[in-house]
């Protein structure tokens, strides 16, 4: 359901990852794209190149000439630039606070992608959408009350999805215990994608 | 820097030529459209009229969904969810009512159409009417101050999160108008003083240009900005599109025209050179917009 201007979600759904727990294996990309997108698993995303996924991945050095991962995707902001700058109001709230497309209302002007500080939407060869998590199939699993394909793949358990709402929920608990941040805080977008980085 | 995780827009977004080439005509109508209130002159309104229409085609041409408009609009209409918190619908119905304005301004200027309609004629009454004309010209310096806000709040892009490209955009359209005018004088559509006029001011808006260019890149590579904000003017200043920037922004689209400019001032006017003068100062404000669009970078998440 669509939130209107104004109205406060009754769920506050948010993606952790546990950065402290990745192997950089791949399998939430690989299980996001299968999930979601199965007939882009052998289609290059001319984009970002590589494998067209909902999840971003950033393979860097550290200052210490470590290997590094950064698994970056939508952050379903509270306070989302996609959902204030779309023309057409097709990208909106729904009543868990995530960040939706709707694809009647999509013109396909790009301004969501421009609008977004993690530049994590990437466009669909045949639809023209710009595709982001979470996508149409991880929502059915949503609704069915299981966990998306990024979470329930991850053989580390260095993902994790539930309402920051619930004090009880696996995602509260998890940030209350370890210490966590945000990307790119200072731009006011209010993420709900939050880095583990230990304990 | 260390250039890890950097990604142009152009790959993703594709806001390049097409969009740039848009915002070009979308200036050169606006300004054009405050012109119009003291140059009342048929070439300006076709000049006006045409712009706007390629200025639209192109950016149609760009949607990815172009084929969805009926439905985005009957969604829209349907369910009413307006987005005027958004620089792009905000322009949309801009350039809608300046479209219309223009249409009517034109037939205004063609005699040949109000023999032949004579219930047009009304047209020819608001084109004599200074309040209709100046809200004509309002209406266009506001779409080229749209075309400003619309990239300035493309928030991912930290080159472009700056105040410094509404006003660029303004300083940038009103030397396309004075070269369109120049151009004019030199076909002969306008009398000599409208020429004398435009290449005084024309100077004037050079220098302005100049300044507020080198402003966007000293505080866009200044200690302080975003990270993508430094590469992207770094990539403008001595990157792949220095060229770009030198030599067609500010050596053909500003130096040129103000050396012409001096030369017309102290030695008389030469129609040859303003004609060259006119034809730099338009492909250097294009140009202009090319090479902001292209040297958008997102922030790094990764440094």
């Amino acid at each position: 359901m669509r939130l209107r201007k104004g109205e406060k979600p009754t769920r506050r759904m948010a993606h952790v990852w546990d950065s402290s727990r990745c192997m950089a294996c791949g399998a939430c990309v690989m299980a996001c794209t299968s999930t979601n997108a199965p007939e882009m698993m052998h289609r290059e995303e001319k984009g970002w190149g590589g494998l067209a996924s909902n999840i971003r991945r950033i393979d860097s050095v550290t200052a210490q000439g470590r290997p590094q991962v950064t698994l970056v995707q939508c952050q379903h902001c509270e306070n989302a630039p996609c959902v204030s700058n779309c023309p057409f109001g097709a990208v909106y709230y729904d009543e868990d606070g995530l960040v939706r497309l709707d694809p009647r209302m999509c013109a396909g002007c790009s301004y969501c992608v421009t609008s977004c500080p993690y530049n994590v939407r990437w466009f669909h060869p045949d639809t023209g959408l710009p595709e982001k998590c979470m996508g149409e199939a991880c929502l059915e699993l949503v609704k069915d009350g299981l966990k998306p394909a990024c979470v329930q793949s991850c053989p580390a358990g260095a993902r994790d999805f539930g309402d920051l709402n619930d004090p009880q929920s696996t995602v509260s608990v998890l940030l209350r215990k370890k210490r966590s941040h945000r990307l790119l805080e200072h731009t006011g977008t209010e993420p709900k994608y939050f880095v583990v980085e230990g304990s | 820097m260390n250039p890890v995780d950097l990604h142009f827009q152009t790959n993703i977004a594709h806001w390049s030529w097409t969009i740039a080439a848009f915002l070009w005509f979308v200036g050169i109508a606006g300004m054009g459209s405050v012109a119009y209130y003291f140059v009342r002159k048929k070439p300006m309104a076709i000049v006006i009229f045409a712009s706007l229409v390629l200025g639209l085609a192109l950016v149609f041409s760009h949607l990815g969904r172009w084929w969805n408009m009926p439905m985005v609009f009957w969604t829209m209409i349907s369910e009413g969810h307006f987005n005027f918190g958004s620089w792009m619908l905000i322009g949309i119905a801009v350039l809608s009512v300046h479209l219309v304005f223009s249409a009517i301004l034109l037939v205004a200027n063609l005699p040949g159409v109000l023999e032949r309609f004579g219930w047009l004629k009304w047209t020819r009454r608001l084109d004599e009417n200074d309040l209709f004309v100046g809200f004509f010209g309002f209406i266009g310096f506001f779409g080229t101050v749209y075309s400003g806000f619309l990239i300035s709040q493309a928030v991912g892009i930290p080159l472009w999160n700056t105040a410094l490209i509404p006003l660029l955009w303004v300083i940038s359209a009103s030397v396309a108008t004075v070269a369109v005018l120049e151009l004019f004088y030199v076909f002969g559509w306008v009398d000599e003083r409208v020429s004398v006029f435009g290449i005084r001011l024309g100077l004037g808006l050079d220098a302005a240009k100049l300044l507020a260019i080198l402003a966007f890149l000293h505080v866009s590579m200044a200690v302080g900005a975003a990270a993508g904000a430094r590469y992207g003017a770094a990539e403008m200043v001595s990157g792949d599109l220095a060229t770009m920037t030198w030599l067609g922004v500010i050596g053909i689209g500003i130096l040129v025209p103000m050396a012409i400019a001096a030369f017309t001032i102290l030695r008389g006017k030469s129609k040859p050179l303003l004609f060259i003068s006119s034809i730099a100062a338009l492909t250097g404000v294009f140009l202009l917009r090319a090479v902001v669009l292209l040297a958008g970078v997102w922030e790094p998440l990764v440094l």
